[in-house]
């Protein structure tokens, strides 16, 4: 049986855009046009300022290592155990924080400088990933 | 946050007057509605009441029995309300408002609240074999398309990323983690019912046991149960008159974390403070309606899906600074002998994980008097539900 890995749903109302930018190789957020604030998960209403006009910005494709934790037991066939995920905080938003996944037990640090590739599903949708910087 | 803490109309107005459990098991080898209606009856008949009192149901939101189906089971006749609340773990204290509201609004006398799970044999938490075969994952407002399709799939591994913030800003350690799953296990060894009652725990074998998701190990994670919990709930005036000693419930609050983030559990890993609780917000409102702070609490039932949950609980309802957590359950302070014994039936890392129900019963227990592992002059309980993505807490009193 072949396993699939898990596919995200692209065509969610609120996040699409983002796999959209991912396929073409650009990371992106949410913020709001009125008051700058990043919104992560990305939702359509700033809570911040109460303005209705948010949109997706660029990003540069760089962070900052936040956490990690390597996964020694594994619980799903598609994700062969050890691997690490990685928490990265996004230099362009602090207040965006994205996941990537590292094959094995990559040696890290906190803080350390993270940067975005991007990671085509084979059949499937494109991932952000993110590695140590180079 | 409510600003007068006279306006909680229900301080100590409400009670529990019946607590009932089925085994804890690997395999019930019985369905959820068979443990279910098992729990129910087992805590009228130690109310005294029957299923001709009951007119409310309350449950939580990921159980797959519902009240119609536990009335229909227990053969109520007078059903006139139901509810459920929740996420899942957040569940049972926020039952204890839902049951509060209703009888003091008029809407029913006499509220079960229930969980009821094959937690272990039928439909297992930890993720293990989840979402095998799905088309995509995430999507319609979970916000799991962030966090799935990259292998961050379980509660164990979000609290693992949590437990690594919390060593590399104060400095906690794998030591004082085992602390938490030490204690436990000691009440469990205490408590004959508890899945792990027969299994002493040592350091060592909680340092050596293997590692699951850094930094937690197994003894980090709590059981998976299959088994139900029970409770009755009415006024307090009438629980006076019943057959074992009131249990007034002085106090009920939720709470949101101040950086608030759309979607389930995951996104916790996007707050600026990765080991801020909502049972922080939930504790500061729930102090003032309940009348104490805690000081006066004499011992806690806090909700230990894993060791890390119960030092950030510590740090959140105000038992000790931030920070302060990890020392604080090595000190012993938890344990049975110390200035705030926890989980004193094991809890949910020794005796049995029914979501939270079971420390609702234990904490009945222990103010009756009545516990196997009883603590000597309780009168006051807090409990917790899960921390994620929202806290919820209950302050119990033994009647006057």
């Amino acid at each position: 049986m072949t396993i699939h890995p898990l596919f995200p749903n692209v065509t969610d109302r609120e996040t699409h855009e983002f796999f959209e930018a991912a396929a073409e190789g650009r990371l992106v957020f949410r913020a709001c046009n009125a008051c700058d604030h990043a919104l992560h998960p990305p939702t359509a209403h700033c809570p911040y300022c109460g303005a209705w006009d948010t949109a997706w910005r660029n990003a540069e494709g760089t962070g900052r290592l936040h956490a990690w934790t390597t996964v020694t037991h594994q619980i799903h066939p598609a994700f062969p155990a050890p691997y690490t995920l990685v928490v990265v905080e996004l230099d362009d938003a602090p207040e965006v924080r994205l996941i990537g996944h590292m094959d094995g037990t990559p040696p890290l640090v906190a803080d350390m400088p993270m940067e975005v590739w991007f990671q085509a599903l084979p059949n499937g949708p494109t991932l952000p990933q993110w590695r140590p910087a180079a | 946050m409510l600003d007068d803490e006279t306006a909680f109309l229900g301080r100590d107005k409400c009670a529990v007057a019946g607590i009932g459990q089925t085994a804890f098991a690997r395999d019930s080898g019985r369905s959820v509605l068979s443990l279910a209606t098992e729990a129910a009856l087992k805590a009228l008949e130690d109310a005294g009441l029957t299923v001709d009192d009951v007119d409310g149901i309350v449950r939580a939101d990921v159980d797959t029995v519902t009240p119609y189906s536990l009335a229909a089971a227990l053969g109520v006749n007078n059903l006139s309300y139901w509810g459920d609340t929740g996420p899942g773990g957040v569940a049972p204290c926020m039952m204890m408002g839902l049951a509060i509201g209703a009888i003091l609004s008029g809407q029913a006398k006499t509220v079960i609240a229930f969980r009821s799970l094959n937690g272990r044999s039928e439909a297992r938490l930890g993720g293990s074999g989840q979402r095998v075969g799905a088309e995509t994952v995430g999507g319609f407002g979970t916000y799991d398309e962030y966090y799935l399709p990259y292998g961050l799939l379980s509660a164990g591994q979000t609290f693992a990323l949590m437990a690594q913030r919390h060593m590399l800003e104060y400095g906690t350690t794998a030591e004082q983690l085992g602390a938490v799953a030490l204690a436990c296990r000691e009440h469990a060894n205490l408590t004959p019912h508890a899945q792990m009652q027969s299994k002493p725990l040592t350091m060592d074998e909680y340092l050596s046991a293997r590692m699951i998701s850094t930094p937690l190990r197994l003894f980090d994670f709590c059981l998976e149960s299959d088994g139900a919990c029970a409770v009755v709930i009415t006024t307090a005036e009438r629980a006076r008159d019943l057959r074992k000693p009131s249990v007034l419930i002085s106090g009920v609050a939720g709470g949101a974390p101040p950086d608030r983030r759309a979607g389930m559990m995951f996104p916790v890993v996007t707050r600026q403070d990765m080991t801020d609780l909502g049972g922080r917000r939930a504790g500061e409102t729930l102090w003032k309606r309940a009348g104490l702070g805690p000081s006066e609490i004499d011992i806690a039932q806090l909700y230990d899906c894993f060791t890390i949950s119960v030092i950030l609980q510590l740090e959140a309802y105000g038992f000790c600074a931030k920070g302060e957590g990890g020392p604080f359950a090595a000190s012993g302070a938890i344990r049975r002998d110390g200035s705030l014994p926890i989980n004193t039936g094991g809890g949910h890392l020794s005796e049995g994980y029914v979501h939270g129900m079971n420390h609702i019963v234990q904490a009945v227990r222990q103010l009756r008097g009545e516990a196997d592992m009883q603590i000597a002059g309780a009168e006051t309980c807090l409990v917790t539900g899960g921390p994620l993505p929202v806290g919820s807490s209950v302050v119990f009193r033994k009647a006057s």
